[in-house]
């Protein structure tokens, strides 16, 4: 009889955080190559100038993060966080006094999208794939319909605009909300007993069910959070544009997906990390800024993008994690047992681990 | 006497017989229009075009007529721009520019397709360009129906198939649009052309340039292309940069990547640079645009960021979309760039860029612009009738086009919206409606 030696925490953190290790390595290979092809991308003015749709897109990955962690994906993005802008335009009218209210009914109008979804898909158990994709084409017919009641290409409130454009502490307070979110996130999922449960049901909703955790709620919660979080990048993109129009969403449908990937979560479910999601954002946000400052043809860029996510994925995630049991196997033959960290449920690890 | 009354009773008759003999001779069923009378080249064909020559120098400016038989079809629409427009028509043309389909109320048979690769949605330009081609529709008492539908630039373009598809079945009997994804357009337009539909693209939307591949041929594949002379609009911005920048780093700007409409007058405007001016970012070749901007809002910032974080000495800018260019300008805000020593050439000229240049009053920035072109869903309407009666209609309906400075005049603080063309020649009554909330 074999004994299973349990991993010493120290090697299971070092491990678990291999998964995250790409993004940063990737950050600093796009710093890299930006010294060398486009060192005017990495000037300080450069890089206040495109923070602020970093952290939108940031922000919409956190969501989705959320969404990934418990298994599923969520494709109604795009119509989400147009909705959220067109309402802002809408309800706020061009009135400074009427922000908060335009700024409170759009997360409002955005929850009612994820609750929408979180019934269908935890409660009903529907493909969450189809649903998303099912009620963010719905959401869009609304927001077309919605968006022809006033005019077309109607302004944000000034106030709203001129809070995009201003800076706090020299950089967009776009920048520092989605830095405020991520660190409420890893507080949230790391040191608080809601955050551990809403882990255990993404890395084993079987198991959770059977030690009592609520699952179908915390899937629920799961897509109204990260609804608001979309919200949040609307209203925010909304004001950074002015005049933001219906379709104001349609470039986000893959990007955060992408984000969260590329920042080490497993699109089956489990770990996630929302400083590396964070950090992945900024990442594709400061690889499409250099290839436009590059001069790239549009069609070149489309294609070294692509190519890049397909990069960041080979090396992210699960394989990392994978790759590095193999090396410390290797390297240590007399703990062939030690259990494996990627788990055998397509990656969801047996520790909850929030970062 | 009696002689007097035999002549007074045969006058009458004659009279009465030149009249109903003026049907019959009008050549395939030719359209009456309402408000129009025939007169001049085209009268045979119940247009007139004794078009209002304020009417057509607030569309066009102060331009050199185009061949004789493209500006004869372009004053015949203008002749029909009515600016006094009775309430039951505003509410029409209301009622139309809100729905997909409407019954224009004259009992005409005549149904009008409008397919727009943008939506009215989405773009204020395409917006007054749909409402123009209703309200023209409804200067004839022979169209009865307008059926229209906007593929609010959705990167597919099957939608954008589907939409003349629809038309088609829906059984229109010609189609005006803007095919915004080119010769990804041509199957759908071919599948009109053999259904017996003349398909009329207007500014200058060709299916495909003549040397691209897959291009189709107006006036074989499709009656006809109304637009600019796109290889003149590329030399007039190259003109008003040469002369403006001298020597300097210049940048072009464009829409969806590879249409037309960008691709034919960048071509000419690299060719015809002065020696001294440096672009900063050519095509990469020549079937290919260069600033692919989308006319897209959210797209519009990381193209002028891009460009301008390495080469913030930029002195010129050539761009079709004055209100793409004012987006643009938050970038110079974003960056610390000074607005000041820039020579910008534009096509169209949506107010609020116009009004934020008065508001600098900077003498070392200026802008020309050509014209805004809304108009021009008109002429496609016009081309198209005419052509259901009988009238031979070119290949390519040529618009003039001139190069203006903008001057303080041009910013007009009481535009009932900010983001619509001054060139417009929708009326004031009409845009309130639209835009005034």
């Amino acid at each position: 009889m074999t004994t299973t030696k349990a991993p010493s925490a120290a090697l299971t953190s070092f491990v678990v955080g291999s998964r995250y290790m790409p993004v940063y390595i990737a950050l600093l290979l796009l710093v890299a190559v930006a010294l060398i092809w486009a060192p005017a991308t990495l000037s300080g003015v450069a890089l206040r100038a495109v923070a602020p749709y970093g952290a939108v897109l940031g922000i919409a990955a956190l969501g989705q993060m959320l969404v990934i962690m418990t298994g599923g994906i969520d494709l109604s993005v795009p119509g989400t966080m147009s909705l959220a802008a067109v309402i802002t335009v809408g309800v706020g009218d061009g009135s400074n006094e009427l922000i908060w209210v335009a700024i409170a009914t759009a997360v409002a109008a955005a929850a009612a999208v994820g609750l929408v979804n979180g019934i269908l898909i935890g409660g009903l158990k529907l493909n969450g794939l189809i649903i998303t994709l099912a009620v963010g084409l719905i959401v869009v017919g609304v927001v077309n319909r919605y968006g022809s009641t006033f005019p077309v290409q109607s302004p944000v409130p000034t106030g709203l605009s001129d809070w995009t454009s201003a800076r706090v502490l020299g950089i967009s307070p776009i920048l520092w909300i989605g830095v405020g979110l991520t660190i409420l996130l890893i507080v949230g999922l790391r040191y608080t007993s809601v955050g551990r449960r809403f882990q255990a049901v993404g890395a084993n909703p079987v198991a959770s069910h059977v030690v009592g955790v609520r699952v179908t709620v915390n899937q629920i919660l799961a897509y109204v959070v990260a609804a608001v979080f979309y919200a949040i990048a609307g209203v925010a993109l909304a004001g950074l544009l002015r005049t933001p129009g219906v379709a104001v969403g349609s470039t986000y449908l893959l990007g955060p997906i992408a984000a969260v990937v590329i920042g080490g979560a497993s699109l089956t479910g489990g770990l996630a990390s929302p400083l590396s999601t964070f950090a992945a954002a900024l990442f594709l946000t400061g690889l499409n800024q250099m290839l436009r400052t590059m001069g790239l043809p549009t069609a070149l860029q489309f294609v070294v993008f692509g190519v890049v996510i397909i990069g960041g994925m080979l090396v992210s995630g699960d394989r990392i994690v994978r790759a590095v049991e193999q090396l410390i196997r290797e390297r240590k033959p007399d703990r062939s047992q030690t259990p494996t960290l990627a788990g055998s449920t397509g990656g969801r690890a047996w520790k909850e681990e929030g970062m | 006497m009696k002689r007097i009354r035999i002549i007074g009773i045969i006058a009458v008759l004659a009279l009465v017989a030149a009249a109903c003999g003026g049907d019959e001779e009008t050549p395939g069923g030719t359209p009456t229009p309402n408000g129009a009378t025939g007169s001049g080249a085209l009268s045979d064909y119940g247009e007139s075009t004794d078009a209002d020559q304020a009417l057509v120098d607030k569309a066009l400016g102060s331009v050199e007529p185009s061949d004789e038989a493209s500006w004869n079809i372009i004053l015949a629409s203008i002749a029909r721009a009515t600016q006094d427009l009775d309430q039951a028509t505003i509410d029409k043309a209301m009622e139309c520019w809100g729905s997909q389909q409407c019954d224009t109320g004259t009992g005409g048979e005549t149904v009008m397709g409008y397919a727009d690769g943008g939506g009215d949605t989405v773009n204020v330009w395409r917006a007054v360009s749909h409402m123009e081609a209703i309200l023209q529709a409804l200067t004839y008492d022979e169209i009865g129906t307008i059926v229209s539908t906007e593929a609010d630039f959705n990167p597919d373009p099957a939608v954008h198939a589907n939409d003349i598809r629809f038309l088609i079945q829906r059984g229109v009997d010609f189609i005006v649009g803007y095919p915004d994804v080119g010769v990804a357009l041509a199957d759908a337009v071919k599948e009109a052309d053999a259904a017996g539909i003349p398909y009329v693209s207007f500014s200058a939307g060709w299916v495909g340039l003549p040397d691209q591949d897959g291009a189709l041929t107006p006036g074989e594949d499709y009656l006809t292309v109304v637009g600019e002379d796109l290889c003149d609009l590329g030399n007039s911005f190259a003109k008003v940069l040469n002369d403006g920048v001298g020597d300097g780093e210049v940048a072009i700007l464009g829409g969806t990547p590879g249409n037309a409409l960008s691709l034919g007058w960048q071509r000419c405007t690299v060719d015809s640079l002065a020696s001294g001016l440096d672009l900063v970012n050519p095509p990469a070749n020549k079937n290919s645009t260069t600033g692919d901007t989308s006319w897209y809002p959210p797209a519009i910032p990381g193209v002028y960021q891009g460009l301008l974080t390495t080469n913030p000495d930029i002195k010129g800018w050539a761009y079709e979309y004055a209100d793409g260019m004012n987006i643009g300008l938050q970038t110079y805000e974003d960056l610390g760039i000074p607005v000041e020593n820039l020579t910008v050439a534009l096509r169209t000229d949506e107010q609020d860029l116009f009004c934020d240049w008065a508001d600098r009053n900077e003498p070392t920035y200026k802008i020309w612009y050509s014209a805004g072109g809304n108009f021009q869903s008109r002429v496609g309407v016009t081309a198209a009738m005419l052509s259901l009666a009988g009238a031979e209609i070119p290949a390519e309906v040529v618009v003039p086009h001139v190069m203006r400075e903008v001057t303080a005049d041009d910013c007009d603080p009481d535009r009932v919206a900010p983001s619509v063309s001054g060139t417009s020649l929708a009326p004031d009554s009409v845009l309130q409606l639209m835009f005034g909330g």
